[in-house]
């Protein structure tokens, strides 16, 4: 009898588990900023960099009569925790944000002040960035963020060892590139290692692929709310080249497998089983931690190749622009707040970003370059940059965030085969761009 | 025979001889523990369990992102759910993955959990290190996998005449696969537990009967100690069906619901749309959906196995 009253109960305990996480959703969003303390907050993605943060903020609260309080949320919850506090009076002054579609729900809430009147009074908050860069957190015409840490474009890295033994010159075309794929699959090797199990690093492939053939128009379209974009010969072109290149071998049969995120595919370029790995510019320094003796000896980078008759502009690059610091309504220092956002520019921000690895996106940075940890690698990611037109950002980040699930969904089915081009085309047609 | 007696014995009917319980002869004293006594337990089953469970029934028939007001908008959610090929299949997938966990790790548990029941000290050794994997959380063991089995540097790599070209994550099939096995993998101990603790409670006098009867030992494993264990063997199989139906932590490390949706199981589906997606709505109603599957499954179980009348299978003893 006993046991029979205490069974549904088990059951339902068993039950609330799943509950438990939606509980997590309704938490009291207390962030550790609170609502009105005469002071303004500025709440900051919790990393390593957060020691730059720390050390600007300091530089403000000396001579400053607002004083400015910096709180960070680790990583992993930080998107989460700011989803859940930022309509409610907990929420920071200044937040950290990856531009784009991260902010572009926020916009919509009439939740962010527009910079333009800060800009207006001072140009130097738009002037002294790397256009490329700035525009990028541009919602509607209007500029809703101030870059505030370091630039990562994705490049195309190689294993000079590898190459070298195949005949094989780091690609300038698509063309030379499909040519490397055929020498290094006959040599044994993988030619182009992919960490597909983490789907971002397959997703890389497409936004450069589709902005070298059809500019960056394309997404800009889709974005806009424009989903015939998906349908058009550019799209279709492009799809095909990524298809052609999956089933040529470049990646091998098990790159879903492989993550880069647990060392997978880094390990396989630096143990010379393959030849190329595209990633972001933070790949330097991971494979200088994991791999230091093939770093310093056999990694080599370049851009990512162009494709003839392309109308993307070769010199564009794809990847995460930065980072950047956006200001809410509701916030009531607005004059302090614009003070504190010149320090993005200012040449203590450029040499602490620099001392950490970072590469700024600030005008000035080219003069404190050769202070930078490995000066000439900086030296070519930051004239990439510079010289790009046009800066593609992440298509999980460009999208808003409630996209990114069902964009990577896409992006992986068809590149194992599960959609085909029309299939793929309807899949980002049924992408939410708002 | 013995042995026969004991499983075709229909009702050991209730056992009320005197003695039996001398706890409530000593409460009528103190007099019966009333609601008073269950009031915390109840106010934190209400706080934790109740309360967002009725929190998330409303919530699933509102539209709500997290940023602007929740909306009501009927039953959209629900009717959208219905629609959804992604959701249909996660069904079948959960139930494939609870099906295979309970397959997997009954016999397995039972055959550990009766070895290990002997006092033997290698066995109680042993059965130390068949515990480890319990000790560890479902996340630890789940990068430990996927570490583990790494194309290129895993054992795939080392084992290429079992596993191919090491592709187990990028298949719907393997990655099924792999996920019962991790599953198997990391829950077994703790079923075998309950079946060494059961095993131990078998009356000796039951197996020195059957010797005599000229049992052997595969006859004694079938005639005693199988019946014997019915009782534990429905407890630990709610836990496994419970717990097979609520996993998560698995398919969101080891294969994100993927490749493509192929992994997908209801669970990791309510995180897909309610903390990736922003829609709590049908996060809401996924949840819901699950709770009420979940309480019917294991209510059918119970009747089904007839454990609510919780009939005694000792034998012999008294």
């Amino acid at each position: 009898m006993k046991t029979r009253a205490r069974l549904p109960r088990l059951v339902a305990c068993g039950a609330t588990l799943a509950l438990a996480l939606s509980l997590t959703a309704c938490g009291d969003g207390n962030g550790g900023a609170s609502a009105d303390d005469g002071k303004i907050h500025v709440l900051v993605y919790g990393d390593a960099t957060n020691k730059v943060e720390k050390r600007i903020v300091d530089t403000f609260n000396k001579t400053s009569d607002v004083k400015v309080v910096l709180d960070t949320i680790p990583g992993a919850d930080y998107q989460q925790k700011l989803q859940t506090i930022i309509s409610t009076p907990q929420a920071p002054d200044i937040f950290f944000n990856w531009g784009g579609g991260s902010i572009k729900p926020f916009v919509k809430a009439d939740l962010l002040l527009p910079l333009d009147d800060f800009i207006k009074k001072n140009p130097d908050l738009e002037n002294k960035f790397l256009p490329s860069v700035f525009n990028n957190a541009v919602v509607d015409g209007k500029p809703y963020g101030i870059p505030m840490r370091g630039t990562q474009p994705v490049l195309l890295f190689h294993n000079k060892k590898v190459l070298q033994e195949a005949g094989v010159t780091p690609p300038k075309t698509w063309d030379e590139l499909v040519d490397a794929v055929g020498r290094l699959k006959d040599k044994g090797v993988t030619p182009i290692a992919l960490g597909g199990g983490d789907i971002w690093p397959t997703q890389m492939w497409f936004q450069y692929l589709f902005d070298r053939v059809a500019g960056p128009d394309l997404l800009k379209k889709a974005l806009a709310g424009d989903k015939s974009a998906w349908e058009s010969p550019e799209s279709k072109k492009a799809l095909n080249m990524i298809r052609e290149l999956v089933d040529a071998g470049a990646f091998g049969k098990n790159y879903d497998s492989v993550k880069y995120t647990n060392g997978g595919s880094v390990a396989l370029l630096a143990s010379d089983k393959a030849g190329f790995e595209l990633m972001g510019s933070w790949y330097y320094s991971q494979q200088l931690t994991d791999h230091k003796e093939f770093a310093e000896k056999d990694l080599g980078y370049s851009a990512f190749p162009t494709v003839e008759g392309g109308k993307g502009d070769p010199k564009n690059v794809a990847g995460n622009t930065n980072n950047y610091y956006s200001v809410m309504k509701k916030t009531k220092h607005p004059e302090a707040v614009a003070e504190f956002l010149k320090l993005m520019y200012s040449d203590e921000f450029v040499k602490a970003q620099l001392d950490i690895g970072n590469l700024p996106t600030t005008t000035n940075t080219d003069e404190f370059i050769d202070s930078a940890v490995s000066p000439e690698y900086s030296r070519f990611q930051y004239d990439l940059v510079a010289d790009a037109p046009s800066f593609q950002l992440s298509w999980d980040q460009a999208y808003p965030q409630k996209a990114s699930s069902d964009l990577h969904k896409a992006v992986q089915q068809f590149f194992n085969g599960q959609l085909d081009t029309d299939g793929f085309i309807q899949a980002m047609q049924a992408l939410p761009t708002e | 025979m013995t042995t026969e007696t004991t499983s075709a014995r229909p009702a050991a009917g209730p056992r009320k001889g005197p003695g039996r319980r001398p706890p409530a002869s000593s409460a009528t004293k103190v007099g019966r523990p009333g609601f008073a006594w269950a009031l915390p337990a109840a106010v934190f089953f209400a706080l934790f369990a109740i309360v967002p469970l009725i929190m998330v029934a409303v919530l699933s028939f509102m539209s709500w992102d997290g940023i602007s007001p929740p909306e009501f908008v009927g039953t959209d959610n629900w009717s959208r759910l219905m629609d959804d090929p992604v959701m249909l299949k996660s069904i079948w997938l959960t139930l494939l993955l609870t099906v295979l966990g309970v397959v997997l790790q009954t016999p397995l548990s039972i055959v550990l959990g009766v070895w290990a029941a002997g006092y033997q000290r290698n066995r109680a050794v042993l059965s130390v290190i068949y515990f480890i994997p319990l000790l560890l959380s479902a996340t630890a063991v789940s990068v430990l996998w996927r570490a583990l089995l790494d194309p290129n540097f895993g054992i795939p790599a080392d084992a290429t005449w079992l596993f191919g070209d090491g592709n187990l994550f990028g298949e719907q099939a393997t990655a099924i696969g792999v996920l019962a096995f991790v599953s198997t993998w990391q829950f077994t101990p703790f079923h075998t537990l309950i079946y060494q603790g059961a095993a131990r409670a078998v009356p000796p006098v039951l197996y020195q009967a059957a010797e005599i009867d000229g049992a052997g030992r595969y006859r004694q494993f079938f005639h005693i100690t199988l019946p014997q264990l019915r009782n534990s063997m429905i407890t630990s199989m709610i836990l496994m069906i419970v717990g097979g139906l609520t996993t998560f932590e698995t398919v969101l490390i080891l294969t994100q619901g993927g490749p493509g949706t192929d992994t997908t199981i209801s669970a990791y589906y309510m995180y897909d749309k309610a903390f990736k997606g922003y829609d709590f709505g049908v996060g809401s109603a996924i949840a819901l959906a699950l709770v009420v599957a979940a309480t019917i499954i294991s209510l059918i179980v119970v009747r089904v196995s007839g454990y609510d009348k919780m009939r005694s299978t000792m034998e012999g003893v008294s």
